[in-house]
């Protein structure tokens, strides 16, 4: 199999000659697709999402990571639109929150989807590797309250209607919450739209600590309202991409399907496995991708 | 919360879960019979880096218009399928948004109605953008 040197895979243009990617990759359609319930699955075990772990994978295969970037931007439309649906139905998402925090996340997902169209790709591999460095700081995660108590309101959160509740099967009765920090909250939300647009991801675990910590949601409140804004999200970074020609179609549906059959899998049996496992299973994943990322960046001539 | 404007967002909350599940599960539909259409085709599951078989246009609304088009007139190939598959997918969120501007409308919530607007213009201008 013939395999041309990254800068020549860095370099494709369209107005290039009609040219294969399986002439210059090692994979093709149907192993994208395989890749990515692979993908999907551990995303959902671990919470990185499918596209942390796919852009590190397909670049590997010497995809060009704007590409990867751009089809990771439109799947995680499909996995998040697959599970905020049935968050949103049992009320556990708090829609109005997430419609305020919309207008955050989208406005940088626009600015980073643009920077991504127009930067060196060197500069996104050291990116890359610094956000999931991030990632590692969610291990915190079980630090923080899963009721936050005695939230003091603000003006502006109250002038939002930015309170709700919902049933919570574990505590078995209704949880009523008040959110606070709407402006401090919607500044945080641009950061991680922002790396989100340029980077192709989620940045769903960056979305649930400004929730968490700044807005003081209740934890599954945040969790399924990042979910939901992480589909509005993708599609502004993803108009980004449309518009500068780099959303492939043979690229981006096997990694729709994929990452959303294993997001499917993962979630159903993520109740399974015990925390410590899927702790060590998230360190392991993430040390491979940096490590992946760092040496891509590096050796790029 | 008064118990009509609960049962009112109850409402909305249905809408949108309908709206999310149904655009992925047609996507996803259209996507695989795509891919089947595309090997039975070629014979080969090569991805092709080329303008022909990237989404790109005008702007995505006359994309998506072109891609509709090209299935209900013309022959169908296995790229307007997978194509199509797309496009409801990128469609998916911005209906969840057109739908909650018109409940925000009915309900007179000003305020929200003027946020999912600013939503829906930044997201139909981005779209339209070249």
């Amino acid at each position: 199999m013939l395999l041309l040197g990254r800068k020549e895979t860095e370099n494709l243009k369209f107005s290039s000659p009609l040219a294969s990617v399986s002439e210059y990759t090692l994979i093709d359609m149907l192993g994208v697709l395989l890749v990515s319930i692979l993908a999907g699955f551990l995303g959902a075990l671990t919470g990185l999402g499918g596209g942390s772990i796919m852009i590190p994978v397909l670049v590997a295969f010497n995809i060009p990571v704007k590409y990867a970037i751009a089809a990771s931007m439109v799947t995680i439309i499909a996995t998040s639109s697959g599970s905020a649906a049935s968050y949103v139905r049992q009320r556990i998402t708090n829609v109005k929150a997430a419609f305020y925090l919309e207008t955050f996340t989208m406005t940088g997902a626009i600015i980073g989807a643009t920077i991504t169209s127009f930067i060196a790709p060197r500069f996104l591999y050291f990116f890359f590797a610094a956000f999931l460095l991030t990632s590692f700081f969610g291990l915190s995660g079980h630090m923080r309250e899963d009721f936050p108590k005695q939230v003091r309101q603000d003006r502006f959160s109250k002038w939002l209607e930015l309170q709700g509740s919902y049933y919570d099967q574990a505590a078995e009765g209704e949880v009523e919450y008040k959110m606070t920090n709407a402006g401090l909250g919607g500044l945080g939300m641009m950061v991680a739209g922002l790396a989100a647009g340029m980077l192709g991801i989620g940045a769903g675990a960056f979305k649930v600590s400004v929730h968490e910590l700044v807005l003081k949601m209740p934890s599954k409140v945040s969790s399924t309202t990042s979910n939901f804004i992480i589909g509005i999200t993708a599609l502004a970074g993803a108009s980004v991409y449309f518009a500068s020609g780099l959303i492939f179609i043979g690229l981006a549906a096997p990694m729709a399907i994929g990452t959303t059959i294993g997001a499917v899998l993962g979630g159903r049996i993520l109740n399974r496995f015990p925390n410590r496992v899927i702790r060590y299973l998230f360190l392991v994943i993430v040390f491979a991708l940096i490590v992946q990322m760092l040496y891509k960046g590096i050796t790029l001539q | 919360m008064s118990e009509v404007s609960g049962k009112r967002e109850e409402t909305l909350d249905l809408s949108i879960s309908y709206i999310l599940i149904v655009g992925v599960i047609a996507s996803v539909l259209f996507e695989i019979v795509g891919i089947f259409g595309y090997y039975y085709s070629n014979r080969d599951l090569s991805i092709v880096f080329a303008p022909d078989f990237a989404l790109r246009g005008s702007n995505f609304f006359a994309y998506a218009a072109q891609t509709i088009q090209a299935l209900l007139f013309r022959k169908w190939t296995s790229i307007s399928v997978l194509a199509f598959g797309l496009v409801l997918l990128i469609i998916t969120p911005y209906v969840r948004v057109v739908v909650s501007v018109a409940y925000f409308g009915l309900a007179r919530n000003v305020k929200y109605l003027l946020i999912t607007l600013f939503v829906l213009t930044t997201l139909t201008a981005s779209l339209l953008l070249h």
